[in-house]
């Protein structure tokens, strides 16, 4: 079921006012079987393999909690292999093999492996990777092995972030089911208006930059200069409107039935390197790579050469982990590099800064920090959004001829897209550096409240893309 | 302002959360209905352009010859050769990127009011291929849902939810806002040239032809086949005389497309004649003719339109006893 469609609004809606509606030590099984009619909606054979692992992790949970030692182990990685075995079985069989078959090509052999006809579960990399966190969390005796199994699959399963996230950790969502929520009118209007923003981030910004992205991207050959500047532009903004839309979509959801799940963007446009744009973009993701794999493999606790290593691996797994493509492993691989080059040349980047001048002008200062570090992530993004690996170099030997003009079809989608970018600055500038100044949202005069709540409203039915489909994430 | 506030804020949680949002509903609800009123207001009272082709098609045609299609239709029927040679009246009712629904649709609507002596249906390459984008593309239509009751079965195929959508009255312009504002103005009655719901192209295109592509299978959707099937029929019993065209392709084929193929049987199961110059070989020895892979240039319009006239008649002097 997609957020931005009329049947979750009124799945929405069912589910909210039934569960406010039931005893507090009921409402779990409306959740778990409203979540599993939300996974359902997808593909309903799915759910099996969603069942498999939920019933896995559910009992390596409990025997992780009462063995010792190398049982102890062995239980967590009898968990972690059937979680990634699911992955690597749905998500990355085919890749090996195509990748298998060049290889094999290059000797003149014949690849006897076949391929998988399957289609990719929805979300399926989102809650294996939550369920992980929960084995992992109990191994490390930060958390107790749930013991209600209706609980614990409601952990895996609960419909707001079930297929795109935010991936939690179980010491933030697990104890939540319990918790008795009553219904609470500041809390439930904040959820709302958080939903509301992340439709207008969906349908009036990221879907509608999608059609000159899709326009662009999909025939890059025809594209030079300006055009696939704009396209890359376009496309930083419309994933970033994409996700971190229905990251306020399920956030807000959950919010609305007193459940607090975790920021998973802050602004992240507004960093000021690498860095500390991975401390904003995703941060449930990064936070997963951090916790489970950088500080396992020794974090910045180790020989230089090594903390690079591991800051690189990461990187490039955390490409992996988005698809099964070369063009994501190159995503990956180029973030990884930036925050090597970074932490590299961070002395030979301080005296620059000093013998320019640039640090004596703050506010200058910032604004080429976040304008370099923007464009670094746009190049990233055309490995990200190309079709092929083709496709993005295609892209970027293109990119400097200016001799061709900027391809406009149709003028009326452009002057949507610069309006709904615009739109997005302001509203992004203005939490960033004034978060406290003015107020639309929660201004004290209603007037003001409800006319802002009504022009998001109106705006998504007048520049809303309805037919924008599905979430790029879901993918994922 | 204060008072009703303090009220608002001391009153049972549940009471104040409905309330309010009735309150935000009737607002919501007047400045949608304030727009909407205005947008329609300006929608139709464009007088050039797309959109007022599409209400000319449904509420004003009076020709004897209408032609129906996407782009295609509205580049590839020359309006001065059909006058000229058949002495009737000619409007090209085309859109471009619309598809089947939005040609059946249209139809109902003209149907209602009056029977034209010749429906030429340009019929593209994929056209009963399954893809939403069609369904989507049945949003050109939303203007007019409410006052032309016959085609509310066409706009409601869009999505389950089209009936509760369109109790706003800013849905059925939505996206609409600046090609309503340019439709105007007055410079927009200049920027296209047009004759007729005739848009004529004059790129000449200069591209070798690609190698003969496969033709490859793909699924397709039955609702689309039964509205083709119902565009035909309609016409055979309001007796509109009906034919169906697919257009030249700048492209190297090995047969023809499965969507043309189906339609070809449909033609004759209706009694319909098809004329199919989509692997045209004169067209594909003559790029200079086409504007692009898929549309004639005026040039190319003008050869087309001959031939066809050219085939209708040989056709129908060997029908006549």
């Amino acid at each position: 079921m997609l957020f931005n469609s009329f049947h979750f609004l009124f799945f929405f809606i069912t589910v909210t006012v039934l569960y406010f509606a039931l005893p507090y030590n009921r409402r779990w099984l409306l959740l778990l079987i409203s979540s599993c009619y939300f996974y359902m909606a997808f593909v309903p054979i799915y759910i099996l393999i969603l069942g498999f692992t939920i019933v896995i992790d559910y009992f390596a949970g409990i025997y992780i909690e009462n063995a010792q030692g190398r049982r102890k182990k062995l239980f967590l990685i009898i968990s972690l292999i059937a979680n990634i075995g699911v992955l690597a079985v749905f998500k990355y069989y085919n890749f090996f093999i195509d990748n298998l078959s060049v290889l094999l090509k290059g000797f003149a052999l014949d690849n006897p492996l076949p391929y998988l006809n399957i289609l990719l579960p929805i979300g399926l990399s989102f809650h294996t990777f939550q369920a992980m966190s929960y084995t992992i969390e109990v191994y490390r005796g930060h958390q107790k092995a749930e013991r209600h199994f209706g609980i614990y699959s409601l952990y895996v399963m609960f419909y707001p972030q079930l297929v795109a996230g935010p991936i939690e950790r179980p010491q933030n969502l697990l104890h939540q089911f319990r918790e008795k929520y009553d219904f609470d009118y500041e809390r439930v209007s904040q959820g709302l208006k958080l939903m509301l923003w992340g439709f207008v981030k969906k349908l009036v910004i990221a879907d509608r930059l999608a059609i000159y992205v899709n326009a662009v991207y999909n025939n890059p050959g025809q594209h030079h200069g300006m055009t696939l500047i704009v396209a890359t532009i376009f496309f930083a903004i419309q994933i970033y409107c994409d996700f971190s839309g229905y990251s306020d979509i399920a956030i807000g959801a959950a919010k609305v039935m007193g459940f607090k799940l975790m920021t998973n963007f802050n602004r992240p446009y507004f960093s000021r390197n690498i860095s500390e744009f991975w401390k904003r973009w995703h941060i449930s993701l990064s936070t997963w790579f951090k916790d489970y794999m950088y500080i396992s493999l020794g974090g910045n606790k180790v020989s230089i050469p090594r903390w690079y290593f591991n800051l690189f691996i990461v990187f490039l797994i955390s490409g992996l982990w988005h698809g099964a493509n070369w063009t994501y492993i190159i995503w990956g691989a180029l973030n990884g590099f930036y925050l090597v080059f970074a932490i590299v040349s961070k002395d030979f980047r301080d005296k620059i800064n000093k013998v320019s001048g640039l640090a004596k002008y703050p506010a200058l200062f910032r604004i080429v920090q976040m304008l370099t570090t923007f464009v670094l992530c746009c190049f990233a993004w055309i490995f990200f959004r190309a079709n092929s690996v083709t496709d993005a170099f295609t892209i970027i030997k293109q990119i400097p001829d200016f001799n061709t003009p900027l391809y406009i079809e149709n003028p009326s989608i452009m002057m949507y897209s610069l309006m709904a970018i615009g739109l997005l600055f302001l509203v992004e500038y203005k939490n960033e550096f004034h978060k406290t100044t003015f107020t639309f949202f929660n201004n004290e005069n209603w007037v003001v409240r409800y006319l802002s709540y009504a022009f998001l409203v109106i705006l998504i039915i007048l520049m809303g893309v309805f037919d924008g489909g599905e979430f790029i994430y879901f993918q994922f | 302002m204060s008072t009703f506030s303090n009220y608002m804020n001391n009153s049972n949680p549940l009471k104040r959360f409905f309330f309010k949002l009735f309150l935000l509903f009737i607002i919501i609800f007047l400045i949608d209905f304030s727009i909407g009123k205005t947008l329609a207001y300006f929608y139709f009272k464009q007088d050039s352009g797309q959109l007022f082709r599409t209400t000319y098609a449904l509420e004003k045609t009076t020709e004897d010859i209408l032609i129906f299609g996407s782009s295609r239709a509205n580049h590839h029927y020359h309006p001065t050769v059909i006058e000229e040679r058949l002495h009737l009246s000619y409007y090209n009712v085309g859109r471009d990127g619309n598809y089947l629904f939005y040609h059946y649709a249209i139809l109902q609507g003209i149907l209602k009011r009056y029977s034209p002596k010749l429906i030429v249906l340009d019929f593209m390459e994929e056209d009963f291929k399954a893809s939403q984008d069609s369904y989507d593309r049945i949003s050109s239509l939303l203007p007019y849902y409410k006052t032309h009751p016959e085609i509310q079965s066409t706009v409601l195929l869009k999505s389950p939810f089209e009936r509760l959508k369109l109790i706003s009255s800013i849905y059925p312009y939505n996206s609409s806002l600046f090609t309503i504002a340019v439709g105007n103005m007055e410079f927009n009655k200049g920027r296209n040239v047009e004759v007729k719901g005739y848009v004529p192209l004059t790129k000449k295109w200069n591209r070798s032809l690609q190698p003969i592509s496969e033709v490859l299978p793909y699924e397709l959707d039955s609702i689309k086949i039964k509205t083709f099937e119902a565009f035909l029929q309609d016409c055979n019993k309001s007796k509109v005389k009906v034919i169906v065209v697919a257009s030249p392709y700048f492209k190297n084929s090995k047969q023809a497309d499965y969507s043309i193929q189906k339609a070809i049987k449909i033609a004759e199961e209706n009694n319909v004649m098809f004329f199919d110059y989509s692997r045209d070989p004169y067209f594909i020895n003559n790029p200079g003719l086409f504007a692009d892979i898929a549309h004639l240039n005026d040039d190319g319009a003008k050869i087309f339109t001959n031939k066809l006239l050219e085939d209708l008649q040989i056709l129908e002097a060997s029908k006549e006893p």
